[in-house]
């Protein structure tokens, strides 16, 4: 069954928030922890290291649930995650086929 | 146990055939619609009849006395009883006949009752006629009835409960308690179905998870019960006292050594609304649904997990974890055993309030239905008790329930779901508990409070204060502060209300739930429109279905409260124990024959049969394994050499049926072959239900659609029949796996040899009906005779010539090919 309430609860959850610590000069592009992340958090960033390559970013920060599976398969160590502040849950996190608002998929259909 | 007297009945294969006719009055039932006697008399001049007689009651004590005493009398070795549906009271006259000396097998019966006078109850002469040809079907086939020896299987004295509500719970307890072995199987992590999810239990008002915990975990302790949850049933086979069940345990990733200490869930980043608590409650991917759960162990959503795709991405649960029972190479396992007996408990879903857009559920947040506010007003729920609404969290001073969302109505379902008006009573009382202070309105059409002690509980909430408004709202509106305009029209005084309330309770009806489907795939049990699992007799045979040795117990067969599940769950049980007790069945001496002698060992029989109960053994004959073989006729259907005969339902009974059938003008009138589970079943309820139809229709029963040889079809147009109608299970239903599609194919086959020879290939019909559409029986027969009407006589005459000329060329053909060998 697909629910689409928000659990009444839901205020009383903490989530786990990592922090993303990325030591930039120590990648070496092998894109491992962007693939791998299971929450999609990390991406390549624009910036170059001393190395030349595109060391990754927290695109989405707050989402990073502190797995430390970046850290594991980091083969330079250039990564590591730390407990951060507990934060709220959002629908998204629970609701995993929420569908936007009327309101919403308008704007975004028509740009308005 | 009684042995059939084989021996004694050996002669009557080749004795002169004497056949005692027994017209059936039953009260006015068939006397009132058929002239009984006249029916009689007509048998008396068919060859072979030495006595034949009409009775009020046939199946009353002097009514067998009689058929006992003719058999002693006049030496009779046949006997025609023209009553109700075989269905009915084949067993009472089966076991009549024996007691008089004879083999049960040497009885026929003819339907003039729910194929007859039920429905043409305004045309006696058209009717007494009609009983006249089945009658002399009956006879004709009479004629040729050989006794049978039954086999006795032993029974394995294991059960296999599906579904672990309370009705599986009670019906495992009792039969475990009996000392049989028990395999109890539920889909869910948990058992405790429906009713582990409500608050409080109408009429009593007792906690229902505390009367239930302790039966739960008696389930999970008890020596005899194999508890097996997230499981499910992917294959069962067999027969009574042998079915072959294949189960697929779905991976738990948590072992039994689990202590349900919650540290692992607790580590757990990942979130999901909770199943059990309807979405109002949140879990985490390691999980178990509720505190009272049985088995007491968590389970790992995978979906969920982080962990996909064999990556072993987060550890925390297994860090968390002190007993070390978690383990990520858990995987999906089959198992298969064998059972005696099934008991079938798959119990009942909701109905979907979102499929009524005006009543603005999943839409305006304080619109919520009777299972969510079980949890709200649950002390184990997501509020601890607290009545709130959603949008703001704030209790709610003014309530309006609306009844039958999702019964009694065409456009969604047309059944009442039985436990929502008693339902919403108790909720009402409940809220009056808890803050008397609330304004509660009932939407309502009717309220049927029909039980014990249900009167009292109504008359109760009104004494409380609850107001109950007849008339169910149109639509209702959102405000924006939340609240609700309920808009509709008083039923009695045709005046509009606009009321405004805080929150609104949709009383949603009941529907078999999806776990219903699989098992009905593989039992093959028929379900009423409303899809509920059908019993054999409503009255007589209420935990049965029309596969020997499956019962069924709960809401499963039909919506109803827990009183009357457990009941049904006892009942159920204490049938299973009937047959498991003797430790042996007899099964019905339906079943192939091979004639070495004419089989050419061209294997086309074991092609088609769907119990592969046929080989080809070294010397290129056909054999059948007797115990595999479930007598659908279609092997001997297909055979071209008239090598395999169908005990019970030979060829040569079968076309002494079409020739009696076409004796006098067969161009009026329609041929029907009817499965005995389906389309047999459906003419029958027709009947029970009085839909009347045309006439001008009679019918040949046989075991399956897909044993009506294509040759017999061919006889009864080259006998001059006008339209022929072969019917069966649906795709899907058929009670022998896929035997029916044998049936479409042939039917096919003569549709396209008719039109090819220019015949009119109309009058080769095929209907698919189920157990429960009496309905569509009815319209068919309508429309054949509408078609009927336009056949005309060089029609007849060319399709007769065509087809005899066939027949005969295919008896020349399969006589060259014998003298060839
Ligand atoms: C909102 C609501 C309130 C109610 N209030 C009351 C009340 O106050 N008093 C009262 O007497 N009755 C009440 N009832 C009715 C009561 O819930 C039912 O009578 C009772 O639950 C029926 O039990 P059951 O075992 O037949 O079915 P269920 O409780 O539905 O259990 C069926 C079980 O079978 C499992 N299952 C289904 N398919 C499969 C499969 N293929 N394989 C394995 N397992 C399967 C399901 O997961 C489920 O656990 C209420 C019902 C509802 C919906
Ligand atoms: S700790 Fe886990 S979730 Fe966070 S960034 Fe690394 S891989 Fe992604
Ligand atoms: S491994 Fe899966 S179940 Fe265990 S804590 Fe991580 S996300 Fe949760
Ligand atoms: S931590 Fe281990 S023992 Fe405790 S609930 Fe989780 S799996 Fe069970
Ligand atoms: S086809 Fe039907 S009747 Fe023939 S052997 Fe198979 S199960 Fe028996």
């Amino acid at each position: 069954m697909s629910f689409w309430r928000m659990p009444l609860d839901a205020e009383e959850q903490g989530v786990t928030v990592g922090e993303v610590h990325i030591i930039a000069y120590r990648c070496k592009g092998c894109r491992y922890c962007i693939e791998f992340c299971p929450n999609n958090v990390l991406a390549e960033s624009e910036e170059f290291n001393e190395k030349g390559y595109h060391p990754p970013y927290a695109a989405k920060d707050g989402k990073c649930v502190n797995c430390n599976f970046c850290e594991t398969i980091c083969p330079e160590f250039a990564i590591f995650v730390t407990e951060g502040k507990p934060g709220n849950l959002q629908p998204a996190d629970v609701l995993h086929d929420v569908k936007p608002g009327r309101r919403l998929q308008r704007k975004r259909r028509y740009g308005e | 146990m009684k042995k059939t007297e084989e021996n004694d009945n050996a002669a009557a294969v080749n004795e002169e055939p004497r056949i005692g006719v027994y017209v059936c009055h039953c009260g006015l039932n068939i006397g009132g619609s058929v002239d009984c006697e006249a029916v009689a008399l007509s048998a008396a001049k068919l060859d072979n009849v030495v006595i034949a007689d009409h009775q009020l009651y046939t199946c009353s004590e002097p009514g067998q006395e009689r058929i006992k005493q003719d058999i002693a009398e006049h030496g009779l070795n046949r006997i025609v009883v023209a009553a109700c549906s075989p269905r009915m009271h084949e067993p009472t006259f089966r076991s009549c006949v024996q007691d008089a000396g004879l083999n049960k097998y040497m009885l026929e019966m003819a339907n003039i009752r729910e194929h007859c006078s039920w429905v043409h109850l305004h045309d006696k002469a058209a009717g007494t006629e009609k009983s006249k040809d089945l009658v002399r079907m009956a006879v004709a086939r009479a004629r040729y009835l050989e006794p049978q020896e039954e086999i006795d299987v032993p029974v394995i004295k294991k059960a296999l409960v599906i579904g672990g509500g309370v009705a599986g719970i009670q019906a495992a307890l009792d039969l475990a308690d009996s000392g049989y072995e028990v395999v109890l199987v539920e889909k869910e992590p948990s058992i405790g179905g429906r009713m582990a999810q409500i608050d409080k239990t109408f009429p009593t008002m007792d906690c229902s998870i505390c009367i239930l915990a302790p039966k739960m975990a008696e389930v999970g302790r008890h020596p005899n019960i194999t508890l097996m949850s997230l499981t499910e049933v992917t294959n069962i086979g067999g027969y009574i006292g042998n079915f072959s069940v294949t189960l697929r345990h779905k991976a738990k990733y948590v072992n039994e050594d689990c202590s349900a200490c919650s540290d692992c869930m607790k580590a757990c980043p990942q979130h999901a609304p909770n199943e059990f608590d309807v979405g109002l409650a949140t879990r985490k991917a390691i999980y178990i649904p509720f505190a009272q759960a049985v088995p007491s162990q968590y389970v790992i959503d995978m979906d969920l997990c982080l962990n996909k795709n064999g990556v072993r991405v987060c550890e925390k649960c297994v860090e968390a974890c002190e007993r070390k029972c978690i383990n990520f190479e858990d995987h999906d396992r089959e198992e298969t055993f064998d059972v005696g007996t099934i008991i079938v408990c798959t119990g009942v879903d909701v109905f979907d309030a979102a499929q009524i857009p005006q009543y603005q559920y999943k839409k305006a947040p304080n619109v919520i239905t009777s299972l969510e506010f079980e949890r709200l007003i649950n002390a184990g729920g997501p509020t601890h008790g607290q009545l709130i609404r959603p949008s703001d969290h704030r209790i709610p001073k003014s309530v309006a329930f609306v009844q039958c969302v999702g019964s009694r109505s065409r456009k969604t379902n047309p059944y009442c779901s039985n436990v929502c008006c008693m339902n919403t009573i108790k909720d009402a009382l409940l809220i009056k508990e808890h803050w008397p202070e609330t304004e509660i309105k009932v939407f309502y059409i009717d309220i049927r409070a029909f039980g014990k002690g249900f009167e009292d509980l109504f008359q109760r909430s009104k004494m409380e204060g609850v107001q109950f408004i007849q008339g169910l709202p149109g639509e209702i509106v959102q405000r924006k502060n939340g609240n609700l305009r309920m808009i509709g029209e008083l039923m009695m005084l045709h005046e509009l209300y606009d009321i405004e309330v805080e929150m609104v309770i949709l009383s949603v009806g009941l529907k078999p739930s999806i776990g219903s489907d699989v098992v009905r795939k593989y039992l093959t049990l028929s379900r009423t429109s409303g899809g509920f699992f059908m019993v054999a007799h409503p009255k007589l045979r209420p935990v049965d279905t029309a596969t020997r040795g499956v019962f069924l117990a709960g809401c499963s067969e039909g919506p109803k409260d827990i009183k009357e599940a457990v009941t049904q769950a006892s009942a159920a049980a204490a049938r299973a124990n009937i047959i498991m007790h003797r430790g042996m069945v007899t099964v019905e001496a339906i079943t192939a024959r091979v004639d070495e002698s004419m089989c050419t060992g061209c294997g086309l029989c074991a092609k088609v049969c769907p119990y592969q109960a046929i080989q080809i053994n070294d010397r290129k004959k056909a054999v059948v394994i007797d115990a595999a073989c479930s007598g659908c006729g279609t092997c001997s259907a297909e055979c071209k050499f008239d090598a395999i005969t169908m005990r019970h339902f030979t060829d040569r009974q079968i076309l002494a049926q079409i020739d009696a059938f076409t004796e006098f003008e067969p161009e009026k009138k329609i041929l029907a072959f009817c499965c005995n589970w389906c389309s047999y079943a459906g003419a029958d309820f027709a009947g029970i239900s009085r839909m009347q139809y045309a006439p001008q229709v009679r019918i040949i029963r046989t075991m399956c659609s897909g044993r009506v040889a294509q040759n017999f079809i061919e006889h009864a147009f080259a006998r001059g029949v006008g339209v022929v109608l072969l019917s069966g299970c649906h795709i899907g239903d058929c009670h022998y796996i896929d035997a029916n599609t044998f049936a479409e194919k042939r039917y096919k086959r003569m549709r396209r040899l008719m039109k090819q020879n220019g015949l009119d290939n109309n009058r080769m019909q095929l209907v698919w009906v189920s157990a429960a559409e009496g309905q569509k029986f009815q319209e068919k027969i309508n429309s054949l005779v509408e078609k009927l009407k336009t056949v005309t006589p060089e029609e007849i005459k060319n399709s007769m010539r065509f087809f005899s000329e066939r027949e005969k060329q295919r008896k020349e053909k399969k006589q060259k090919t014998r003298a060839g060998k």
